[in-house]
């Protein structure tokens, strides 16, 4: 089952959220994960060990380069491990510090001054300065694409200020900035030529021990300035199929299969040797209604959609009750989400008076554009397609390649299937798929009361006030997107019984290993 | 005069791998899509999507392409992937694990094979025959995954037997020779039931040859005719189809490597193509037919030399 | 005999019949969800629940037909193309040495690689891309089946005077070699009949070819794969099919041609 992880990484680089500014120049909260559900809590961390950790990854497409496109949720993971990048999704916040300590903003939330956390060095024993950082965020700054991993930052403004501190100067008011240094900021010791990156020093909880077509031994970084290691060492190995990754685990030859699945969970549901980790908010699959022209550009036939979806019933069916049900606005896990909108639940009357209100043409049926690149998705499709045929809609799914999806369809097509693989924030969505200017406006929604409201948060530094016009944003999102969101898959990860401290965030926050210990 | 009767194969061999090459580079480059947007992140523009195909040489003519490629392979260099890296170190590791793998069940598909095809032919159109002929459709008529499911269940999930997946070293190579046993058996079994119809066929056709028929009447016994008189005259036929089958086993390596997370060239192919990877899939394509080259050559000669030990 | 030969071909007559009346027995629609996913066989779904908690048995029963449709449709072109070509070979040596050329070339390049470059190649192919490249690279092999098995007959007196009575080329083909191949052809047809099975659900599993939501045995085995634990019938079941549906149809072409190969007593 060769299923392509391409593009869950990009989403990463964002724009902030509301509630990453409380984390500012704090220096505390740290991304402390939860203990794993089995683990009781009364037991006391302990050193020593080795994790076998299991991650999805394609033989051809390893990569080692930090800054390069990774499409190996396991390249990533071991890159992860090895170098630190200037913050880090977090619990409680979207942002807490890594490599950066703490973070300042100007008053006209343009210019941001990063802090390097104390004592931070390199594998080699020497201190990791703000120099380094700089030359390792233009080497990300030149990417191919670079522009859309740090939106808004020029090359020219990313400068050293002494020894210590790392300003980023943001052509617009930006009070999210910090979220934009999270997941891909990895820092690299300046000057290190491409040819030499794979062997690299970082400055991460890890150090390499060996690397093998995607393969890795990592061992304990004794000096680490963010505090104790716990694990002797982690071994990653490579899955081509989540169907093995989850064998292996049954098997008992790995001790972690991360990000491996609802059907693997419950598999693995009868063992009592086996950890199910649920981590929420994982993955989003909307349905994308083009509001830009075509059969779905009256708003009264995209509201007709939603009402017509039973939402429940996708969880159950598509996700085997392994995830939430969501309410068609983008960015679930944002402490900023706003809960309080009425949940929108199935109501095929009033679907069918607004299908009569709007003309909608019932005798021809519609294409659903879908692809298989990760496990649910087509299933969603299929399943949306018969429960909207009780409205009267015919649609018919088309299941496309990959490279002919991202390619024809996505951006484009009328009706399709997409998906995030991120726990980005509201702004994060708002900034990228639904602003008038988005580069990826995915239903080619223009509208203007979203646009004002988007730009008003950006430039709004009282917490309070901008989580207000937060909310504003959420309700025309609510009322008039082109999306549908009629849930969220859990990110799913298996684990042997003696494992605990696995992280519990979802999306890409899965990677910090640096508190998990083995009780064995 | 026997060099030459092994230089002209050997050269028809090579030229026929050649023009082999060529289509496939021309078939992948024909693919929609390219390396440059099968490996881009969303958020690429145009002016990025025409670097990224620039510093790959996507741009220049596809005769000129498979030209440099071809000129780099007698030194071994297979070009580079569209991920950066160099094809001959992608497949530096996983291609001798797949011959190991490939090998191994080659072999034991023909020792299964002629075995039961010999006990098959000594009683024709009797209980046996029609068992083994019934089963050995069976056999080939189940897709490898069919068979990778059943075994992995039965020997190792259930019963915790043998390891359900390959894991590997810092050596690039299976940590243990018992993660072999399942993959080995899934593509074994299918193959098995493919050369079996071969060896039946060959023995087949030749017992109904004069000389055989001579032997039959002389009254000599039927293991007898079978390993003196029929097994020797078949051998070729069976050498040329069984090492026709390699190619299949090649088709089945994909799935079952995908499977058991067996490190080997057939994962690598799976990922090249959907990643319209030319120069990988090229470099797989070369490195595979190159093997089975080898083997039919080797059938040739086998042929070659059964025909020329009776002219 | 002829008793004998016609109880060979009732399983493959039964399953087949079965395959194409199977829509009209399934109990529930094959795209309605009635259960849970993976769900063990229980009152409502006799076989259990797919992976969408879709009824097992309803697309078991109308899995058949699409499948078996795509195999028949490469064995008979397959077999038709071979003959033509292989007869034609055994008549026309020069040409005879080109086709053995391009099997020589199409045995290099393994099945599965060409069906992935010919679907990539024809994304909205789906199954008809498959049928299409399984067909073409079937061909070269069974041509050269059927060129050695026609070489013998080509040579025969009574076709070399045909031949020398100036009979035109396509009336020695069907009326004079044709008819003594057709024990070979009948087993190249069964034999491909298989491999088309074969293919169909290897491509299947590489995502290539048919579509979900469409039930098809070779597709519901790659799909319900990661279940197999919760509900083992979701892969057992189509799986048996096929294996099945290959054995009873080599039973009875084997059964129709009786073989006369063995009628030496080794």
């Amino acid at each position: 089952m060769s299923v392509t992880r391409r593009q869950l990484l990009w989403a990463t680089a964002g724009i902030g959220t509301a509630g990453a500014l409380a984390a500012c120049g704090s220096g505390s909260g740290r991304s402390d994960s939860e203990p794993a559900p089995a683990g009781s809590t009364s037991e006391q961390p302990r050193s020593g060990g080795t994790l076998k950790i299991g991650a999805l990854g394609r033989a051809s497409a390893v990569t080692r380069d930090p800054h390069g496109s990774q499409a190996n949720e396991s390249d990533y993971l071991i890159i992860s491990l090895l170098y630190d990048t200037l913050a880090v999704p977090g619990d409680t916040a979207n942002t807490v510090p890594r490599l950066a300590a703490s973070w300042q903003p100007s008053p006209d939330l343009k210019t941001w001054r990063f802090t390097i956390a104390d004592g931070a060095k390199f594998h080699d024993g020497t201190p990791v300065t703000a120099a380094d950082v700089v030359w390792s965020l233009k080497r990300l700054r030149a990417t191919p694409a670079g522009a859309s991993r740090l939106p808004g930052i020029q090359p020219s403004g990313i400068s050293a200020e002494g020894a210590r501190t790392v300003v980023l100067v943001s052509d617009y008011a930006n009070a999210d900035l910090p979220l934009l240094t999270r997941l891909t900021t990895f820092v690299l010791k300046k000057d290190t030529k491409d040819d030499a990156v794979a062997t690299a020093s970082g400055s991460g909880p890890f150090k390499l021990d060996w690397f093998r077509d995607g393969n890795a031994r990592l061992v304990r970084n004794d000096d680490w300035y963010g505090g104790k290691v716990l694990l002797d060492a982690v071994e990653v190995r490579i899955f081509e199929s989540p169907q093995a990754l989850a064998n292996a685990l049954l098997a008992g030859q790995i001790d972690v299969a991360s990000n491996v699945g609802a059907t693997a969970a419950r598999t693995a549901g009868a063992r009592k040797d086996v950890q199910v980790v649920r981590r929420p908010n994982d993955l989003a699959m909307p349905i994308v209604m083009r509001a830009a022209g075509g059969p779905f550009a009256d708003p009264r036939v995209r509201q007709a959609l939603r009402l017509a979806v039973d939402r429940e019933a996708m969880v159950k069916q598509v996700l085997s009750g392994y995830g939430t049900v969501a309410n068609d606005v983008l960015g679930t896990g944002d402490p900023a989400y706003a809960r309080d909108l009425p949940q929108r639940t199935r109501d095929l009357v009033r679907a069918r008076q607004l299908l009569g209100a709007a003309g909608f043409d019932l005798a021809r049926s519609y294409d659903l554009v879908t692809t298989e690149d990760i496990p649910g998705l087509a299933e969603s499709a299929t399943l949306f397609a018969t429960q909207v045929r009780e409205t009267g809609v015919r649609i018919n799914v088309v299941k496309q390649d990959s490279k002919l999806f991202w390619d024809a369809s996505w951006l484009k097509a009328p009706l399709y299937a997409s998906y995030w693989g991120t726990n980005d924030s509201v702004v994060f969505f708002a900034s990228k798929t639904m602003v008038s200017e988005a580069g990826q406006n995915e239903a080619g929604w223009r509208d203007p009361a979203f646009d004002a409201a988007y730009r008003k948060a950006l430039a709004t530094a009282d917490a309070a006030e901008r989580a207000k016009v937060l909310h504003q944003l959420q309700e025309i999102e609510y009322d008039r997107s082109g999306y549908l969101l009629w849930g969220m898959a859990d990110g799913i990860d298996l684990a042997a019984a003696p494992v605990r401290g696995l992280p519990r965030l979802p999306g890409y926050g899965r990677v910090q290993l640096e508190k998990t210990w083995l009780a064995r | 005069m026997s060099l030459v009767r092994f230089v002209w194969p050997a050269v028809r061999r090579l030229a026929l791998l050649t023009v082999l090459l060529a289509t496939v580079f021309a078939a992948v480059s024909l693919l929609p899509g390219d390396a440059a947007t099968a490996t881009s992140e969303r958020g690429e523009s145009a002016t990025d999507l025409a670097a990224r195909r620039a510093a790959l040489g996507l741009d220049r003519p596809l005769a000129e392409r498979f030209w440099d490629w071809l000129a780099g392979l007698p030194t071994g260099d297979l070009g580079t992937s569209a991920h950066g890296r160099p094809v001959t170190a992608l497949l530096a590791a996983p291609f001798p694990n797949t011959l190991l793998l490939g090998g191994l069940a080659l072999l034991l598909s023909v020792t299964g094979a002629l075995a039961l095809g010999s006990w098959a032919a000594l009683r024709p159109g009797g209980r046996v025959d029609r068992a083994v002929a019934t089963a050995a459709t069976a056999a080939f008529a189940l897709p490898e995954f069919v068979v990778s499911v059943a075994l992995l269940l039965v020997l190792s999930l259930w019963t915790g037997w043998l390891p359900a997946v390959t894991l590997t070293g810092p050596d690039g190579a299976p940590a243990s020779w018992r993660m072999l046993v399942l993959p080995l058996l899934a593509l074994t079994i299918p193959q098995i039931g493919w050369n079996t119809r071969i060896v039946r066929g060959a023995l087949a056709d030749q017992a109904s040859l004069p000389h055989v028929q001579a032997a039959i009447l002389d009254g000599l016994p039927r293991h007898r005719v079978l390993t003196h008189h029929v097994l020797p005259g078949a051998l070729p036929a069976i050498a040329v189809g069984t090492a026709t089958s390699a190619g299949m086993l090649l088709g089945g390596a994909v799935v079952v490597e995908t499977l058991f997370n067996y490190p080997g060239i057939g994962a690598v192919l799976a990922g090249a193509v959907a990643d319209r990877d030319t120069p990988l899939v090229a470099g797989v394509v070369a490195a595979t037919g190159a093997a089975i080259s080898t083997l039919l050559l080797a059938a040739d000669l086998i042929r070659d030399r059964t025909l020329g030990v009776r002219a | 005999m002829t008793v004998r030969k016609l109880v060979r071909t009732v399983p493959a007559l039964l399953l087949v019949l079965l395959a194409l009346a199977g829509p009209l027995l399934a109990p529930h629609a094959v795209d309605q969800p009635v259960t849970a996913p993976y769900a063990t066989p229980d009152a409502v779904a006799t076989l259990g629940g797919d992976q969408l908690g879709r009824d097992l048995l309803s697309r078991l029963l109308s899995g058949g037909a699409p499948l078996i449709a795509t195999a028949l449709g490469i064995a008979l072109l397959v077999t038709t193309a071979a003959a033509a070509l292989g007869i034609l070979a055994a008549l026309r040596p020069r040409l005879g040495r080109w086709l053995e050329r391009a099997a020589d070339l199409a045995i290099l390049l393994p099945a599965v690689l060409g069906i992935m470059l010919v679907a990539l190649a024809w994304p909205g192919g789906g199954r008809l891309a498959v049928a299409a490249a399984a067909t073409v690279l079937g061909i070269p092999y069974a041509v050269r089946i059927v060129a050695a098995a026609a070489a013998p007959v080509a040579a025969t007196g009574y076709v070399e005077t045909a031949a020398a009575g100036g009979e035109r080329l396509w009336y020695l083909m069907v009326r004079e070699v044709l008819p003594n191949l057709r024990a070979t052809l009948l087993a190249l047809f069964g034999l491909r009949f298989v491999e088309g099975v074969y293919i169909v659900s290897i491509a299947a599993f590489l995502q290539l070819g048919p579509q979900p939501p469409a039930a098809d045995w070779a597709l519901m085995i790659r799909e319900n794969a990661p279940g197999i634990l919760l509900n083992p019938w979701a892969v057992a079941a189509p799986s048996l099919a096929i294996g099945l549906l290959a054995i009873s149809v080599n039973l009875a072409v084997e059964g129709i041609a009786a073989r006369p190969t063995p009628e030496s007593a080794l």
